[in-house]
């Protein structure tokens, strides 16, 4: 079984990279690496002080080079979660409703498959193709910065989990309004409205201060639980880049519940469907 | 021990407006080649979609080698080449075989053996590297049959499979399908080709607005009882005569007399008449309609009900 899925997972993840935005994306994150590899000199004057030079242009200060690593890693991290999985989510917007296309998905359940299989591949294979650009970012940026002043955060690296599990929870909610809709524009489009939409939740009580009635602050506080939490992840991810302690772990869990629960709905519905 | 069996399957569209498949009931034995006709929209796709899992009955129940149509572990033994089949248009034929291979639980070393000698049959040996985008719409075709035999399946499902082919490969394919019969494959077709069925098939079901009108051994369709045709070279004067005198009915045809007996007793009793009569017999064969006309008219027999 576990073969047979790799091979859809094999087959979604080359689909996004022939959609050319993957190839972008690594192009970027290729210059950020090289640019941290050449174009950034790190001297270490006095142990934990040094000076820096950005393109040759050296800075008069000496700088804390911990604080400066937590800078750049931060930057690269905030980065990622907003750029990259704007552009990860635009670029798999298309993955399910492909799959669904009449042709297509009769020869992959004519496979000894379960529907359920199936779904997972393409999920699974979007969540890989969007990891490997992360990872590849973290990883190279975190082994260059790390090799060059000798502080190995691990945090970072925990922030790459973070964006990628983001994206896993919004897609999720994006593999299900494909399956109901078969439109990978329309889906895109409220997953974008979810991800700019829940942060406002965070000041629901000044909106409910406008409205009257209870019902209404029910209703948005169910509305905040109910969503994932995009702000607050990126907010865990920075802590976490910074080595900072998390308070609350209560946006990361609820979350993940969100996106189980439109897992599993998209798996209910895809196997009851009539193609 | 049969291959396919359905009972009383039915499939509704649109919330029971469109009956595109009626209390359908099917057996198809080991080793045959089973074709399914019918004008557009006659529920012939609906039926493999059924069979396969890819749409779910309305009513009724069928199984592939003796399993319920829910399990899909049969899959396994299956091959499909589906109508207008789509597969990624940004990989080469030869990956798209290599992951469908792997799809239906093939392993690496014998998806590299088996790729080349699919390729080969069905002439794309020369494409096998380029992306499938520049495939015209028969070398997509052919593609989609070498997917249907990856895994050198007991039954295989053909929607159309001629579709796009031009007839040199239309041959190609008719060859392929007898080669896979004397193995001991079986072969269920949908085709609107009917000189072609006719060539392949053993059984044909002909279905209308998704009812079943007429099912049978085709060779048994197309050959018309005790009617035969008989060329003979000289002495037709003589021919109204003779006729006459057994009561034989017949009528011209080419250079050809349709003979119409009422058993093989009195087509010899006939011949021996004319043996003696010195008139020079060159040729009587049993007389068969092509499949075409034997299709029409059972669609137009079943207009009024
Ligand atoms: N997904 C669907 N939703 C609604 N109606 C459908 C669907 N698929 C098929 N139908 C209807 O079911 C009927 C049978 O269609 P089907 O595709 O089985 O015909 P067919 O015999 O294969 O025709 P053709 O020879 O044109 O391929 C048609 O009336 C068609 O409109
Ligand atoms: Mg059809």
């Amino acid at each position: 079984m576990n073969s047979k899925i790799l091979a859809l997972i094999q087959i979604t993840f080359r689909e996004s990279l022939a959609k050319k935005t993957f190839i972008a994306f690594f192009g970027i994150s290729t210059l950020i690496c090289l640019l941290f590899m050449f174009a950034l000199n790190l001297d270490i004057v006095d142990g934990m002080q040094s000076s820096v030079a950005l393109f040759g242009q050296e800075s008069k200060e000496l700088i804390d080079i911990e604080m400066l690593i937590f800078k750049i890693e931060s930057a690269v991290a905030v980065l990622l979660f907003s750029g990259g999985l704007f552009m990860s989510l635009f670029a798999t917007s298309g993955l399910i409703p492909s799959l669904m296309q009449t042709g297509t998905v009769d020869l992959l359940i004519s496979k000894p498959l379960g529907r359920f299989h199936i779904l997972l591949g393409r999920y699974l294979g979007a969540v890989a193709i969007v990891g490997f650009n992360v990872f590849y970012l973290v990883i190279f940026s975190w082994l260059i910065l790390s090799l060059k002043t000798g502080f190995w955060h691990a945090g970072f690296l925990m922030a790459g989990i973070m964006i990628v599990l983001t994206f896993a929870i919004l897609y999720a909610l994006m593999t299900l309004l494909g399956i109901l809709t078969r439109s990978g524009a329309f889906s895109l489009m409220i997953t974008y409205l979810i991800l700019f939409f829940s942060p406002l939740l965070l000041q629901r009580d000044q909106i409910y201060a406008l409205l009257s009635g209870k019902i209404w602050g029910i209703l948005l506080d169910s509305f905040y639980y109910f969503l994932p939490k995009t702000a607050e992840l990126g907010n865990i991810t920075r802590l976490l880049v910074q080595g900072q302690p998390v308070f609350s772990w209560m946006p990361l869990w609820t979350s993940v519940v969100f996106g189980i629960l439109m897992l599993t709905t998209s798996t209910y519905i895809f196997s009851r469907k009539n193609f | 021990m049969t291959v396919i069996e359905t009972h009383h399957l039915t499939k509704y569209y649109a919330n029971g407006r469109i009956q595109a498949l009626e209390d359908f009931n099917l057996e198809v034995t080991p080793g045959m080649i089973f074709s399914l006709l019918g004008p557009n929209g006659a529920g012939k796709t609906t039926l493999i979609k059924l069979l396969l899992g890819i749409c779910f009955p309305t009513r009724g129940k069928a199984k592939i080698f003796g399993q319920d149509i829910k399990n899909y572990s049969c899959h396994s033994k299956l091959g499909y080449l589906a109508e207008n089949h789509r597969f990624p248009e940004f990989l080469s034929a030869e990956r798209i075989l290599y992951y469908y291979g792997k799809m239906a639980g093939l392993n690496r070393s014998y998806l590299l053996e088996r790729i080349p000698e699919l390729l080969e049959l069905v002439r794309l040996k020369e494409w096998g590297k380029v992306k499938i985008r520049k495939f015209s719409k028969g070398m997509l075709q052919r593609l989609g049959l070498a997917q249907a035999l990856i895994n050198d399946p007991e039954l295989l499902f053909l929607d159309e499979p001629t579709d796009g082919i031009d007839p040199v490969g239309r041959r190609e394919v008719r060859d392929i399908l007898l080669a896979l019969q004397e193995r001991g494959k079986t072969i269920f077709l949908n085709s609107h080709l009917l000189s072609e069925v006719e060539r392949v098939s053993d059984e044909i079901a002909i279905l209308k607005n998704g009812k079943l009108i007429e099912k049978g051994n085709v060779q048994q369709f197309i050959s018309v009882k005790h009617t035969y045709q008989l060329r003979i070279q000289n002495g037709k004067a003589e021919l109204p005569d003779i006729l006459n005198q057994f009561q034989i009915s017949a009528q011209e045809k080419d250079d050809m007399l349709l003979i119409s007996v009422s058993d093989e007793q009195q087509l010899n009793q006939f011949i021996d008449e004319l043996r003696k009569r010195q008139l020079m017999i060159q040729a009587i064969i049993p007389h068969k309609v092509t499949l075409e006309d034997f299709f029409i008219k059972v669609l137009e027999d079943s207009q009024p009900s």
